[in-house]
């Protein structure tokens, strides 16, 4: 049984300048004891997309009618969206059954509350314990994640700690519950490279102890090549390609991704020009018609700006959304 | 600890150096005024029919010390202020301390009565103006702020002494009825003071919560955007546990920053609120002095002991906020 199950994810923001579409008919899934790598430049919708699977934006976002989040629990299916603020089953999506390390450490946890706090708030929350051995197990889970003195750390305050402490502590607190499900935006780039390494071998090694589902999500290719089982490549909102990581980098078939490849170092030959996708990323107030890429596309073709291609199943279990591609992969 | 009195100890000494910065101000202005307080005192003696010579003012410049240098006389005033002794008034001739004795004290009490009022108010409203969605709520408040902002409270109580005189014939001025106004403090004395009180209270914190409401919007509008309230939604905490404990908590202290502005602001308010409600208190004084009878003295006096009620709460504030913002004890303790 799948853990996660998106199917049409369509969310828009009222803004001022009016209303702009920020993930537009996404689709994926996702296995128990499996890594997703979410990709895509700036922009392209992946941090609105995790929270939507806790049903965290703010009050402005809209979601269509067709959108749905089912959430696949031993005992029930939860359907994520319908969820009223500060009911039962939103505390079991919320910190329970979900959790989310966001993009800065540093914002993330209350500058004036001590990290134990917050730890123990969230397992007493969501665990019938006592404070106390919340403590007890929040203090070896920040010593699981390697941070040493953790009870001295128990009671220090985010700002007091260093940029990967802070990510570590983050780490123990998200997987504190022992969540079914992990999203991770961009843990790593904060982070200079040696802890950068540290922090995903120890995420893959408690995911694969926990069993849980991750999502991981980065702009960095080759972090993904690192961690993940599977890809989905995202671009202005839309789901462009999707499939097992080997396939897709050895072999991408969406030109979007096939330019994000061709835009990293290559260490086997570092003279090699570096080719960066070409333009820049339209703004969400202006979403091209047809395929949302064909304005950077070097394919591309008449038919790509009249109608926007379908995610169709291509070779090796990947799938594109993208009319040449599936011309030349014979799409099933 | 240790580094705890330090800063304690550091504070209180910056707030004495104002004081005793704003003192020398005061000082000089009251030197600026023309003619000093022997002249003053033998030209209103003149005006009531004496004889008057220069010798005469020449002696009683002698008399009140006023022949010494400029500084020297500075040092004698401020070292005499801080142990609450001003000298005579000018005109009229009687202890300074004696006279603003409790009149003092009330001021100060009803600035901060004020003060209290405003925040009690404006820190529940104003959290819940920055969370509600309620479009009505959320203009209904704006409109209330507006014209807390754009009424001066001076027309404010021009207007309810007129409704009052005209609908129950009592214009609701003084803080003491005739009975009570020389007499001892008894219960009674009290009842009759806190049924006068509210007015210049509520006049007083009429601007003040209007201005406090805006402050506490503004900051938790601000502090509920921030990541680490959808960090806590994220972790499951929901309803007002996540209201209070996260951007409420953490919009306390620059709340509490403000709280010595608006004192300020309050004070700044007091002398003409109190000269409409005829308020024989500091306030009403302070004009009577400067505008009337220019007794610089006295009006030393009285600037000094407001200036030091804003030394005093900017002092206070600051030692709550080292106490309870980890960040700043934090910036304390090194
Ligand atoms: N609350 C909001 N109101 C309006 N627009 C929003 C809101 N949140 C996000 N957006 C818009 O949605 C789009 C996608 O943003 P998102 O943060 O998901 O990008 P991202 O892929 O995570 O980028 P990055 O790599 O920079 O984190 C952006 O155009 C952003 O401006
Ligand atoms: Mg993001």
């Amino acid at each position: 049984m799948t853990l996660l199950d998106v199917k049409n994810l369509t969310l828009q923001f009222d803004t001022d300048e009016g209303r702009i579409t920020a993930v537009d008919d996404v689709s994926f899934e996702i296995n128990p004891g499996e890594v997703l790598g979410l990709v895509g430049e700036s922009g392209s919708g992946k941090s609105v997309t995790a929270k939507s699977l806790m049903h965290l934006n703010p009050p402005n976002a809209v979601y269509s009618p067709e959108s749905s989040i089912t959430l696949n629990l031993e005992d029930q299916s939860v359907d994520v969206l319908s969820l009223r603020q500060g009911s039962q089953d939103m505390q079991i999506v919320r910190g329970g059954s979900i959790s989310m390390i966001f993009q800065e450490p540093m914002a993330s946890f209350a500058p004036a509350i001590t990290i134990g706090d917050q730890m123990v708030e969230q397992l007493v929350l969501h665990k019938a314990i006592s404070e106390k051995e919340a403590m007890k197990i929040s203090v070896e889970m920040l010593e699981r994640v390697g941070i040493s003195d953790p009870s001295e750390r128990f009671n220090q305050y985010a700002f007091e700690l260093s940029g990967g402490m802070r990510q570590r502590a983050m780490i123990a607190m998200a997987l504190s519950t022992r969540p079914k499900l992990l999203i991770a935006d961009e843990p790593t780039t904060a982070l200079d490279v040696t802890i950068q390494a540290q922090v995903i071998d120890l995420m893959k090694d408690l995911v694969t102890d926990f069993n849980m589902g991750i999502i991981f999500i980065t702009h960095d290719l080759g972090v993904i090549a690192q961690t993940a089982d599977r890809v989905a490549v995202m671009y202005l909102g839309k789901l462009v390609e999707q499939g097992p990581v080997r396939n897709v980098i050895r072999d991408p078939a969406h030109p979007y991704t096939q330019g994000l490849l061709n835009a990293l170092p290559k260490l086997e030959d570092l003279d090699a020009p570096l080719t960066p996708v070409p333009g820049d990323i339209p703004s969400p107030l202006e979403r091209p018609p047809g395929c949302v890429f064909h304005t950077r596309c070097s394919a591309v073709e008449d038919r790509c700006s009249l109608s926007v291609p379908e995610m169709k199943a291509l070779d090796r279990k990947r799938s594109a959304a993208c009319f040449v591609a599936a011309d030349q992969r014979g799409a099933a | 600890m240790y580094q705890f009195v330090r800063f304690a100890a550091v504070r209180a000494s910056l707030a004495i150096f104002t004081l005793v910065l704003v003192s020398f101000i005061v000082f000089s202005l009251m030197e600026l005024v023309p003619g000093d307080c022997a002249e003053r005192y033998l030209a209103f003696k003149n005006s009531q029919g004496a004889q008057i010579s220069i010798a005469d003012i020449e002696a009683e410049r002698v008399r009140l010390g006023l022949d010494k240098p400029y500084i020297q006389r500075w040092g004698t005033w401020i070292i005499n202020a801080f142990q609450g002794e001003f000298g005579d008034s000018c005109i009229l001739r009687l202890n300074i301390s004696q006279l603003l004795g409790q009149k003092i004290w009330l001021s100060v009490g009803i600035c901060l009565a004020s003060l209290l009022v405003a925040y009690m108010i404006a820190v529940p409203v104003g959290i819940i103006a920055a969370t509600s969605r309620n479009p009505y709520l959320n203009n209904g408040l704006r409109l209330v702020s507006y014209l807390g902002l754009a009424l001066p409270n001076f027309l404010l109580a021009l207007m309810i002494m007129l409704f009052s005189t005209v609908m129950f014939g009592d214009s609701l001025t003084g803080l003491f009825s005739k009975e009570y106004r020389d007499a001892d403090w008894s219960y009674d004395r009290v009842m009759d003071f806190l049924s006068h009180v509210w007015l210049p209270v509520f006049i007083l914190g009429w601007s003040a919560t209007a201005f406090a409401i805006q402050t506490v919007r503004a900051l938790m509008s601000d502090e509920i955007s921030k990541l680490y309230v959808t960090a806590a939604a994220a972790r499951g905490v929901s309803g007002s546990r996540l209201l209070l404990r996260y951007p409420a908590r953490h919009a306390l202290s620059p709340i509490i920053n403000s709280l010595g502005f608006d004192l300020n602001r309050i004070f700044n308010e007091l002398p003409i609120v109190a000269l409409i409600l005829t308020l024989t208190e500091a306030g009403s004084l302070l004009i009577e002095s400067l505008a009337r009878s220019n007794d610089q003295q006295l009006a030393g006096a009285i600037i000094f002991f407001l200036t030091g009620s804003i030394v005093a709460i900017n002092f206070i504030t600051d030692i709550l906020l080292a106490v309870i913002d980890p960040r700043i004890r934090h910036s304390i303790m090194g």
